[in-house]
């Protein structure tokens, strides 16, 4: 491909500077001068300047390399490069951080740190995008990891908030160590410094048990960042209790940094692997998509329930990402592109409606002070724009067309099919794929009825309690937020024929070259096309799909006109909000469905009048089995830290025993080396 | 360019919708007689269904409690999203009204927008009975779509595409070919779903009246007027698009391969041949079949995914050469 005349190439240096200047003077400013409130706005500034950077690059296709003279054996000591695929993840991070910024416009932050740790956390993510070397990636991903636990933490929190904070950090070390390591193995066996692009260059002599222990430590760290089961324990715990524009930007975008670092390694930087590597992918994807929504049906706190989310929709990501690297391990190019771009499609989408659906929560929680769904109901009438966004995010990360979450999804299944007909590729190979097609099948399926549950609970019929019937709208700037997302939304399903249109060429990009497919292959499309070959139609078919549905609210909505308002049936009795399913009961056939994996336990006390069995209270507990985290996790943990009680006894304090330690020391070091 | 293409894509698109939408009541009506007949009374006149929904069309609606713009606009959105599918489906012929504008896929995709519609508004009145309908109709539909999905998946790489209109010209041309096991086994698995999908016995009884069984009609028990007329009338849309789905990948004999009128003619004729059949296979499960314990539906539609996934292996395991 040649590459395209870069009519913004000379714009970008200043997008750069668009991004990261607004975003540091944010970050001092918040520091400074907390009552000025100027954070908040130039966060928007920078993030707007991080998504045109973004749009910019893509538009281009050109890339920008930001470099200062080398300081110590070639190592410069900023040293970024942002190409087509960093461009990607700039316009999600822009998305979510513009409208998580501009929610909390004019609002103080809880306290100095916090409001300049936000703007500062955005920047390391954007420095981690345009990393161009392993120092300079880590260094970013580090600063990245603490500022977001600052934001996690906070300067006061309870015992349960620092419980996830401390896990948070711990796992998150784990994950750096891993890409670290991943790093230095790269480093020594290519011998080629810390650049990406030596690395890039001399991967392929690389000695593949080697490239296998660069996989494996990639995919642990990456996937832990990411959330992808089974290193996803610390997500649904630190998101909930991070303030809601800080979980929206960690869900929108943090944890895509995760897939975007597997892809730069992974896919770019090593030029994919064997099949079992996609394989490993697909498999971590399927379960990370199928417990994370399974999870979040469970649950009844509605910022957790959307951190499972994450999970699942990780999983999703993951799905395309092994998709590709089976395909284009077999030189099936095309149909490797169709995948990658689903990942990168998906990441996009992802963003806009998970932070949407984060910041409608927040909205909910401001307006209530109640984040159990169980005591919400009838919003819609209280909060009606924020009811509506809330439907528009929880359509479109359903997978419902003509929304962005389908496109990208329905791109998934392509690549799934793609791996699963592509006769190039292992028949064991590519019933992996059709397995992933299941999974993917269910996944959406459970999505549809989780966000049924979460809209329907929270939004509609009689409230719950009484801060549900107070409830109240949000403020402008939220609103401003919420109706931007839900547009966006809009606007990326409906325009899904250009976006993954680019997506694939950025795939391309970094794709090995391979053979490309003699046939038309699947592709979302703008307009129809008669090639054969499977086609999704997004503004056509969108549109259409639109003018129906105002047809059809012509034709039915004159004879609802005079519609008269009568109870709902409820057997004759006044209706009670009581008599509504809650959250829990709605999910209890699913709960029921899936009890193998999901071990629901149900403790029921029922206390009698004395001496009768007349009941005074009942009181129903039910909960679920997180299996991974606690019948695996926790028994190491337990294992662990008794391992090091039993070691600790070594330590007596006594000096003599110390001497005697060594004289054993020395004695077994005689005896071995002799 | 020539005005060809875009007249003949007007002539079906115009065509597939007047026969989808005349014949969906009365597949509805056939299933019932049949039904009757089999429990041996003599059942409601075949037009009944047509009576239903211009007599709903006219009445006076109620509108539910705490019902809102959601159950207000629900109508719309299921019917809108149903005949869009029924547009990418073929039917009469191999090339569905509007080829090119999207695939199975998108013709699931749009199933599950109506469904999330349905429960929705379900949940709008506030009752009781609309939280138990949605909340099992949507879970039932988890453990079915794997199903649908692993089985359409399946006749879609022996065609080597989504695509319904390849999927149904490879049938064609296939002719008797089709008839291997891994086709048979898809057919099987797409089968037992579409009983689950279109709430039929084993899974849902379609003319139940006791509110604590219902599925389907527990989320439509607030609906009345148009409202309820959409509804319903979806509901039956709905079962003629699946069926037409199920024959479009699994049984596409008779479709017209070009767009003269004999062909389009011996298609329709065999389309709605094809759909009366599988009415009649429905009608007998309502009629004999005794309903299946909601926990024991994960072991029927979870067979459906694995019997998909089976015939997706045989496809897979390399013969000779």
């Amino acid at each position: 491909m040649t590459p395209a005349p870069l009519a913004f190439a000379d714009a970008l240096p200043w997008l750069l500077a668009l991004t990261v200047v607004p975003l540091a003077l944010a970050s001092v400013a918040a520091l400074v001068r907390p009552t000025a409130r100027l954070a908040a706005p130039l966060t928007v500034v920078g993030s707007v300047g991080a998504a045109a950077l973004g749009v910019a690059l893509l538009a281009g296709a050109g890339t920008l390399d930001v470099r200062t003279g080398s300081l110590v054996d070639g190592l410069s000591v900023v040293d970024l490069r942002y190409d087509s695929l960093g461009a990607v993840f700039l316009v999600a991070l822009g998305l979510s951080a513009a409208a998580s910024a501009g929610s909390i416009v004019g609002t103080r932050a809880r306290s100095r740190l916090e409001g300049a740790a936000f703007p500062a956390f955005l920047l390391a993510i954007v420095v981690v995008l345009g990393a161009a070397n392993g120092f300079a990636f880590l260094f970013a991903w580090e600063l990245m990891a603490l500022l977001s636990a600052i934001l996690v933490i906070g300067l006061r929190p309870t015992r349960a908030v620092l419980s996830a904070g401390y896990l948070y950090v711990a796992m998150t070390h784990v994950a750096t160590v891993a890409i670290l390591v991943a790093f230095a193995v790269l480093a020594a066996g290519t011998g080629a410094g810390l650049g990406f692009d030596a690395w890039r260059a001399a991967s392929p002599a690389l000695d593949p048990r080697a490239r296998d222990v660069v996989f494996v430590l990639a995919l642990a760290g990456f996937g832990t960042k990411a959330g992808a089961v089974p290193l996803h324990a610390w997500l649904p715990r630190a998101h909930p209790v991070a303030p809601s524009h800080v979980s929206a930007v960690m869900s929108g975008v943090m944890i895509k940094t995760g897939i975007y670092g597997l892809v730069r390694i992974v896919v770019d930087v090593l030029g994919g692997g064997p099949d079992w590597w996609g394989v490993a992918v697909l498999a971590i994807g399927a379960a990370s998509a199928i417990l994370g929504v399974l999870y979040a049906l469970m649950q009844h706190d509605i910022k957790r329930l959307l951190a499972f989310h994450s999970v699942e929709n990780i999983g999703i990501i993951l799905l395309g990402v092994g998709a590709s690297l089976v395909l284009a391990a077999h030189g099936a190019t095309t149909l490797a592109a169709v995948a990658l771009a689903a990942a990168l499609f998906h990441s996009l989408n992802h963003a806009a409606f998970k932070t949407l659906l984060f910041l409608g929560a927040g909205a909910v929680l401001h307006a209530t002070r109640v984040r159990d769904l169980n005591r919400l109901g009838g919003l819609a009438r209280l909060m009606p724009v924020t009811a509506l966004t809330f439907g528009v995010g929880a359509a479109a990360i359903s997978g419902l067309p003509p929304l962005n979450g389908f496109a990208s999804e329905w791109l998934t299944f392509q690549g799934l099919l793609g791996t699963a007909g592509e006769t190039a590729v292992p028949p064991l190979v590519r019933f992996a794929g059709a397995l992933a097609i299941g999974a993917l099948g269910l996944t959406a399926a459970l999505a549809v009825a989780c966000f049924v549950k979460a809209t329907g609970i929270a939004f509609l019929g009689l409230p719950r309690s009484r801060e549900a019937a107070t409830a109240h709208e949000a403020s402008r700037p939220v609103l401003a937020a919420l109706v931007g997302l839900a547009a966006a939304c809009v606007v990326l399903g409906l325009g899904a024929g250009v976006a993954s249109g680019t997506l694939t060429d950025v795939a391309r990009s970094i794709l090995p070259a391979g053979l490309a497919s003699p046939v038309p292959v699947a592709a979302v499309t703008s307009l129809p096309r008669t090639e054969g070959a499977a086609t999704y139609a997004a503004l056509a078919g969108g549109l259409l799909i639109v003018i129906a549905a105002a047809g059809a609210t012509f034709l039915v909505g004159r004879g609802m006109r005079r519609a008269r308002r009568a109870e709902t049936w409820t057997c004759g009795i006044e209706p009670a909000p009581q008599f509504q399913y809650t959250g829990t009961s709605f999910a209890k056939p699913i709960r029921l469905f899936f009890r193998r994996i999901l071990l629901p336990e149900r403790r029921v006390e029922v206390e009698y009048h004395p001496g009768t069995r007349v009941p005074v209270s009942i009181h129903y507990r039910g909960d679920v089995t997180l299996v991974l985290e606690d019948r695996v996790f926790r028994p190491a943990h337990a294992l662990g830290v008794r391992a090091a009680q039993a070691v600790r006894r070594l330590q007596a304090g006594a000096i003599q025993l110390y001497l005697a330690y060594i004289v054993v020391a020395v004695l077994v070091l005689l005896l071995v080396t002799r | 360019m020539s005005w060809g293409p875009a007249v003949t894509t007007i002539v079906l698109v115009a065509l597939q919708l007047a026969v989808f939408t005349a014949f969906a009541p009365l597949l509805t009506g056939t299933i019932r007689r049949t039904k009757a007949r089999l429990q041996g009374r003599r059942g409601a006149p075949l037009m009944q269904p047509y009576r239903d929904l211009v007599k709903w069309w006219g009445k006076t609606p109620l509108v539910g409690g705490t019902s809102g713009p959601v159950a207000r606009h629900t109508p719309a959105v299921v019917l809108a999203a149903l005949l869009v599918a029924s547009l990418l489906v073929p039917f009469v012929a191999v090339r569905p009204p509007l080829a090119g504008w999207g695939d199975l896929f998108v013709v699931i995709g749009l199933l599950a927008l109506a469904r999330f519609a349905i429960a929705l508004a379900a949940l709008d009145a506030g009752g009781a009975f609309g939280g138990m309908g949605a909340s099992r109709d949507v879970a039932i539909s988890a453990l079915a779509e794997p199903g649908l999905v692993l089985a359409l998946a399946g006749a879609a790489l022996a065609a080597g595409s989504s695509d319904l209109a390849t999927m149904s010209a490879f049938g064609v041309h296939a002719g008797v070919g089709l008839l291997d096991p891994a086709h048979l086994l898809s057919a099987v698995a797409a089968g037992i779903v579409i009983v689950a999908e279109t709430g039929h016995q084993p899974v849902d009884n379609p003319d139940t009246h006791l509110e604590l069984t219902m599925i389907h009609e527990g989320m439509l028990l607030e609906a009345s007027g148009r409202s309820l007329a959409t509804l319903v009338f979806g509901s039956e849309l709905k079962l003629v698009l699946l069926a037409a789905v199920f024959a479009a990948a699994f049984a596409p004999f008779g479709a017209a391969t070009e767009l003269t009128p004999l062909p389009l003619a011996i298609g329709a004729l065999a389309g709605i041949a094809k759909l009366l059949v599988i009415g009649q296979v429905l009608a007998l499960l309502d009629a004999t079949v005794a309903k299946m314990r909601i926990l024991a539906l994960p072991d029927l539609l979870g067979l459906a995914s694995l019997v998909a996934l089976v015939a997706i292996g045989t496809q897979l395991i390399p013969l000779g050469s």
